[in-house]
């Protein structure tokens, strides 16, 4: 658990988290600092303004009652519990008081004018700490000092209230986003983890793991689902590639194994002309149907590795089906078969015309050998809605439902036809061909016997 | 043509193979020239003239394919074989586009390689325009598509009596399956049945069938030769 957070604090996700906190809590802290600003000074300037009012209606009084009214004004006030808060304070020229709130005139103060504030012992002397207070300083024009003011302490207290919200506010944003990017990044981290662990045990031990999903349908298990194909579809391959190479393997060591017997008996025995001959001569064959099935397989794997299709011409279906059904007459002939071609007058496809001829010719070349004896092998070439279909039928013994999948694998051949002469590579070049054309490839039951049937996409639509 | 005519130049960067090919093709009655590479077989191909140039697509120094077109360019119109342990497909049309006139994979057979040469070596050769081609007592009659043996006439179907045109035509000459296969059929693949075979083993029953002597041989492995007994 460790190791994943110490991978969740190195992740990339989690720095750019960090750079956004930064950022984002560089924004709230100026935006909070901004409101704390102006509540203070919008309190502020109230408390200032019902201050300079007062000053007002008391300088008034004492504009027009004199002396004695204004007493009477300021004793009035404070007997009010109105004005609670605010402080009012006459003096003698000499600062010896004459009405008001306060003990006696602030010391330290005396002879000051305009806005003070300060903390007046002369207010409450019985607090532990002297309030602060803020007043507005005056000389009336016989001498006399007026002092009106107000307890800030309350102000500040609301202020400071707003201040402690304010902060308490940014530091749980800053825990919150830190908390949620941890999370956010242990996630993603957790996720890609399991596929970093995947991808080491496949390194370690083959292509049988799989990413494990989480059923949440979200775009990590669907980019683990897309990965899990992947590693499928590579297994698929490699499976198939071993299995090539093992039947290669298998179908060279045949022939050169005869060949080695060969010459180890040559090497034995006196040389003789016409032994020698025949000996050369069966080795050339054999290895002549090594180097062919070579080029089997290298032709099949170019088929299917390329994108041969920008080499499309048009082509008629029907033209090829006659052709190699003439070809092979000689070939029917041989076997007592009877070769027949039925086809309609253009079927044209997009194809590649080597290609096709080599993948018809090899399915009747098959029909032809492993079907009934003195049998029938018809080809068809038919267009019915919109797309070419090609087929071969044979009235032989057909391949078992079972076995149908597998005669497309290379070198796959059927217990029944181990016999006859082939390297069982024609079915895959078939395949190969067809997928190269976007054919779709059907074995039926010709009752009795095996049909094959290619249909290609209409040359419209491709 | 003149001196040219028996002339090779073959550019082989394996040294074996090339000593093989020396071999080869000196015993068939040309004087063969080897380059190692391909700048040396620049050299040689544009100062000297030869029948044919037989190029391995890889060479050290570059691509076969890169000397051709070098070649071409200055206009040096010898023909030219490509050898290749590359596949077949689009290699082979490639090697053609970059002005290579026939394509062999390796590995291949020296026969089939010598026939194709020899037809290559022909190709710049004058082509005689001829209404009759006859070998030993077979007879056949280009305008009217009729063959006969000692004036008996063979029924042949179309396709057949261009086979065996086209191997008349080559008289002496082994001529490969698969370049039957690509100037009668106009397919370009080596078959891996033996198909060819087998229709040519009706050409000859009806050619050679009943006959005082056999005019079409098949050459194991390889292909199809057309020659009167001496």
């Amino acid at each position: 658990m460790s190791v994943l957070l110490a991978k969740t604090l190195r992740s990339s996700t989690f720095k750019w988290a960090l750079i956004w906190i930064t950022i984002f809590g560089a924004v709230v802290i100026a935006l909070f600092s901004y409101v704390y600003w102006s509540t203070a000074a919008y309190v502020h300037g109230r408390s200032d303004r019902a201050i300079a009012a007062e000053q007002i209606i008391l300088q008034k009084a004492y504009a027009s009652t004199g002396r004695g009214g204004l007493i009477a004004a300021i004793e009035d006030r404070i007997a009010n519990r109105r004005f609670e808060s605010g402080i009012y304070m006459l003096a003698e020229p000499s600062f010896a008081p004459l009405a008001g709130n306060l003990k006696a005139w602030p010391s330290t103060l005396k002879g000051s004018k305009g806005w003070q504030d300060f903390a007046a012992r002369e207010w409450k002397p019985d607090a532990a700490n002297p309030p602060m207070l803020r007043a507005m300083f005056d000389t009336l024009p016989n001498g006399d000092h007026l002092l009106v003011g107000k307890e800030i302490d309350d102000l500040d207290e609301f202020a400071k209230k707003i201040k402690t919200a304010l902060l308490w506010g940014v530091a749980l944003i800053f825990v919150l986003a830190a908390v949620a990017s941890v999370s956010v990044t242990r996630r993603t981290v957790g996720r890609i983890e399991a596929i970093n662990a995947t991808s080491r045990a496949i390194m370690q031990s083959g292509l049988g793991k799989r990413i494990p999903l989480r059923g949440t349908r979200d775009e990590w298990d669907q980019l683990a689902e897309n990965l899990n194909s992947m590693l499928e579809r590579i297994e698929t391959l490699i499976a198939e590639v071993k299995q090539v190479s093992d039947n290669v393997a298998h179908d060279l060591r045949t022939p050169l194994a005869r060949m080695r017997g060969r010459l180890e008996k040559a090497c034995a025995r006196q040389r003789n002309g016409d032994y020698d001959q025949s000996l050369i001569d069966d080795s050339m064959a054999d290895l002549d149907a090594v180097l062919r099935m070579f080029s089997s397989l290298t032709r099949i794997s170019q088929i299917e590795a390329g994108d041969r299709t920008s080499a499309f011409r048009t082509v008629n279906l029907s033209e090829i089906a006659s052709e190699v059904v003439e070809l092979f007459d000689a070939a029917a002939e041989d076997e007592r078969a009877h070769l027949d071609a039925v086809v309609d007058q253009r079927v044209l496809v997009a194809g590649d015309r080597d290609l096709l001829f080599d993948a018809v010719a090899n399915l009747v070349d098959n029909a032809i050998k492993h079907g009934r004896e003195a049998g029938r092998v018809t080809v068809e070439v038919t267009q019915n809605d919109g797309s070419a279909v090609i087929s071969v039928a044979d009235d032989g013994p057909g391949i078992p439902i079972n076995e149908r999948q597998n005669v497309f694998k290379r070198f796959y051949r059927l217990e029944q036809s181990r016999r006859t002469p082939g390297n069982g590579l024609g079915l895959s070049l078939v395949a190969a061909v067809a997928r190269l054309h976007g054919a779709g490839i059907e074995m039926m039951d010709n009752a009795p016997g095996l049909k094959f049937r290619l249909r290609f996409p209409s040359p419209a639509r491709s | 043509m003149g001196g040219g005519r028996r002339r090779l130049l073959v550019i082989e960067d394996d040294p074996e193979t090339a000593e093989q090919l020396e071999d080869f093709l000196s015993t068939s009655g040309y004087q063969v020239d080897l380059a190692g590479n391909g700048s040396d077989g620049l050299s040689r191909g544009s100062s000297a003239d030869y029948a044919v140039m037989v190029i391995d697509r890889m060479l050290p120094d570059t691509d076969g394919l890169a000397v051709i077109r070098r070649l071409r360019e200055v206009r040096i119109v010898t023909p030219a074989l490509i050898i290749s342990a590359l596949g077949e497909i689009d290699d082979r049309v490639r090697g053609l586009r970059a002005g290579g006139d026939d394509y062999l994979v390796k590995p291949f057979v020296f026969t089939e390689l010598l026939a194709r040469i020899e037809a290559l070596a022909r190709r710049s050769a004058t082509v005689v325009r001829e209404t009759v081609l006859r070998v030993g007592d077979l007879e056949l009659d280009l305008v009217a598509r009729t063959v006969s043996r000692r004036g008996r006439n063979i029924e042949l179907l179309p396709r057949e009596f261009q086979v065996l045109e086209y191997l008349v035509r080559n008289e002496g000459q082994v001529v490969p399956r698969a370049m039957l296969l690509q100037h009668v059929w106009d397919l370009h693949f080596d078959p891996t049945t033996n198909i060819i075979d087998v229709y040519v083993g009706r050409v000859r029953r009806k050619v050679d069938g009943q006959q005082a002597y056999p005019l079409i041989h098949t050459v194991r492995g390889v292909g199809f030769c057309v020659r009167a007994p001496r």
